[in-house]
């Protein structure tokens, strides 16, 4: 007993001591060496696109990109340990920069004339910094919405919505359980398991996260409830597969492998899809245009590229985020990769893409119909802690162990933890 | 001159030897695990969240932990999951060792089917039992609903779902503690028996006075191992069931995962319920070990 007291004495003082240390912060001593780490996560399509762009700014300007393909598992966490150990890469490409704001680098001390101001203004003020610093570029722009069995819409007589004429969310449902019941599939609807796309339908519903400015929660207790009702009913119904979302546990699920199946004849997923859906479909499919209840549109989301003040070499970062960026480049990887662009530019003057380009330009149609709302919550730094409430409570429901008025309660309280954690 | 004068007149570099053949072991467990646990106590009194600013909390965290009701709902399905999964344990792998340590047709073959599972990788165990308990097209609820028995929601009704952890949980160790029973039983003079027998005892009569008490010590090791195996799983579960439906499968380990590597990082609060787990386990396991140990000397 003596020893086990004396063991626990000597844990309790060596723990005495202040935990980690902060690796190296700016002011880095510069270097010239004519290479650069990037750390990258994949999509899937954009690697290939992206490797071509760094072989081309390879020889252009003489400068070795070191591609540092991670899993986006724990991408957070691998690199917060790279910075704690004074090892950042110089470029990083991010789906979340709130971790980081502390350690980004100030893109507009080296490339503020071809950078400030290009990108979809959604994201400006998650971009910027306290005092207008320039902390990352968003590099893509992804954008929900219903991807649809042209199949089966065809053999059960269906029309499909006009990409000008978005459907109502009655209408959807609608000719999707039409379709359902001609062609004998399982589910009407699918959803991923997931805050981001549960937001979309929130955000039709007319209701978001969090306010235009990103400042306050603007969860509309009325509004929200409407769309957590509905989609509470779709599942009980059994139009949408409520078994996806309980087995799920605590982790992201996505549908995608029901609408492969052939098992939905409507899929709310996003345009990420449409690269990797041309290559597994066995049948025909397209996308539609997002639903419209209270207001239309979808939801966006997207990926960043950063740079770090611990980096030794910033111009030669900020140079490689902007060729990435430039309007050559994002159309190549838009066209290559099937993405959305986040320059206002190539926004304003369309992309034709090569491959699947109909459906590339529904969803981007949807983009000038979301409302500023939507931007505001999927960049707020709050959003990823809400989204994941949403999660927990819309389980909750379908469950029966909470009514929707109960979970969108939760759900705004989270949001309003989350919103005062990141302060 | 004394033996322990002997002892001590040995030279220096005898006495050192053995000290530099742990040392390699006793510094690769000092790095790996001493230094973390002692460092992990630590971060449970600041709040970091991420690895590189750390505020001194004190107690908050703690005082977080204990009125936060997920935290209560991952420690209480620990707790269901623990007990049941120590007791299964302790008696199926009991059964079976006496089962298995029979002269039985096929013996060997049984041991390698029981034991078999321990060797699986726990994603790919966690992944093949999803598949199996899937309510709509899963091969265990295909073949119920041929047999017109329904399709119960395994995974989709937590008292369900815990249950399939569970068996899932058994399934993939009790060859281990099997394994351990079957060493013990072997240890057992074959005198005890022959004596017995002798005396006209019947085989309960046997079990009972023979083969359970001279176990004890290796039932212990298989409570001990089980409870420390119950309090930690983790990987299989994050495969079958990710913790749900609603967190009815959440256990503690997978608590601490979620705060310490999943957005929001929360390190603080994540290493104050390492703690918390770790003195539970440490408790129960001394609480155990002297127990057995008074069993012994009565």
């Amino acid at each position: 007993m003596r020893r086990i007291l004396a063991s626990c004495l000597a844990t309790l003082s060596l723990a005495a001591c202040a935990p980690g240390t902060t690796g190296a912060g700016g002011g880095e001593q510069q270097v010239d060496d004519k290479t650069l780490t990037y750390l990258y996560f994949t999509d899937g399509p954009d690697e290939q696109a992206t490797r071509s762009l760094i072989a081309d700014y390879e020889k252009k300007s003489g400068v070795k990109v070191d591609l540092q393909v991670v899993p986006f598992d724990n991408l957070e966490q691998r690199l917060q340990a790279r910075l704690s150990g004074g090892n950042a890469p110089d470029v990083a490409r991010l789906a979340d920069i709130a971790p980081f704001r502390g350690d980004l680098l100030d893109l507009n001390k080296f490339q503020k004339a071809a950078l400030d101001g290009q990108f979809v203004d959604g994201a400006k003020s998650y971009i910027t910094g306290a005092n207008g610093e320039l902390l990352a570029v968003p590099s893509d722009l992804t954008m929900n919405g219903p991807l649809v069995n042209v199949d089966q819409f065809k053999k059960a007589g269906v029309a499909l919505p006009d990409v000008t004429k978005p459907w109502k969310w009655d209408e959807m449902v609608a000719a999707a359980q039409k379709v359902q019941k001609a062609n004998n599939t399982q589910y009407a609807l699918a959803m991923d398991v997931s805050g981001h796309r549960f937001s979309t339908m929130l955000s039709q519903f007319g209701t978001a996260f969090f306010t235009a400015d990103g400042t306050a929660v603007g969860l509309d207790q009325q509004k929200a409830t409407a769309a957590v009702k509905r989609f509470a009913d779709l599942n009980a119904s059994g139009a949408m597969p409520a078994d996806l979302w309980l087995q799920a546990g605590t982790k992201y699920k996505a549908a995608n492998e029901i609408f492969l199946a052939q098992q939905t004849p409507v899929y709310i997923s996003g345009n990420w899809q449409v690269s990797a859906f041309s290559k597994d479909a066995t049948f025909t499919w397209a996308a539609a245009p997002n639903p419209c209840q209270e207001t239309c549109g979808g939801f966006p989301g997207g990926k960043f590229m950063v740079s770090f003040e611990q980096s030794k070499r910033q111009q030669a970062a900020a140079d490689f985020i902007a060729y990435m960026n430039s309007k050559e480049s994002q159309e190549r990887l838009a066209k290559e990769a099937n993405f959305l662009p986040t320059r206002k530019d190539l926004i304003s003057s369309g992309v034709d893409y090569p491959q699947r380009d109909a459906d590339m330009k529904v969803f981007l149609a949807d983009v000038s119909r979301t409302p500023p709302t939507a931007f505001a919550s999927t960049y707020s730094p709050a959003f990823a802690a809400s989204a994941k409430a949403a999660v927990d409570e819309l389980s909750k429901v379908l469950a029966e162990q909470e009514t929707p008025e109960q979970a969108v309660e939760a759900i705004r309280a989270a949001a309003e933890k989350a919103l005062k954690d990141t302060k | 001159m004394s033996a322990a004068h002997r002892r001590r007149a040995k030279p220096w570099n005898q006495r050192l030897a053995p000290y530099l053949f742990v040392l390699p072991n006793m510094l690769i467990f000092g790095l790996f695990v001493v230094y973390p646990a002692i460092n992990n106590f630590n971060i449970s009194l600041y709040d970091s969240r991420n690895g590189r600013d750390f505020t001194y909390v004190g107690g908050a965290n703690y005082q977080e932990l204990f009125g936060s009701d997920d935290f209560w709902s991952a420690a209480r399905a620990t707790v269901v999951f623990a007990v049941c999964f120590v007791v299964l344990t302790t008696v199926l792998s009991v059964a079976l060792a006496l089962l298995l340590n029979r002269r039985i047709k096929g013996r060997g073959f049984f041991r390698t089917v029981f034991f078999l599972p321990v060797v699986l990788s726990p994603v790919v165990v966690g992944l093949i039992w999803g598949w199996i308990f899937e309510r709509g097209n899963g091969l265990l609820n295909t073949m119920l609903g041929r047999a017109g028995l329904g399709q119960p929601g395994w995974l989709v009704d937590g008292g369900l779902a815990m249950a399939v952890v569970i068996f899932v949980g058994l399934w993939m160790h009790i060859g281990f503690y099997i394994l351990i029973i079957l060493a013990g039983l072997q240890g057992i003079d074959p005198a005890y028996y022959e004596a017995a027998t002798m005396d006209g005892a019947t085989r309960w009569q046997q079990l009972r006075g023979i083969t359970l008490p001279l176990l004890r010590p290796t039932t212990m090791v298989v409570v001990i191992l089980s409870l420390i195996a119950g309090f930690q799983a983790f990987d299989y579960i994050w495969t079958l069931t990710g913790g749900g439906p609603i967190g009815a499968t959440t256990l503690m380990v997978q608590y601490i995962y979620e705060n310490a590597f999943q957005s929001p990082i929360r390190y603080g609060l994540a290493a104050a319920a390492s703690v918390v787990l770790f003195v539970t386990v440490f408790a129960l396991t001394l609480l155990n070990f002297l127990y057995g140990r008074r069993r012994e000397a009565a």
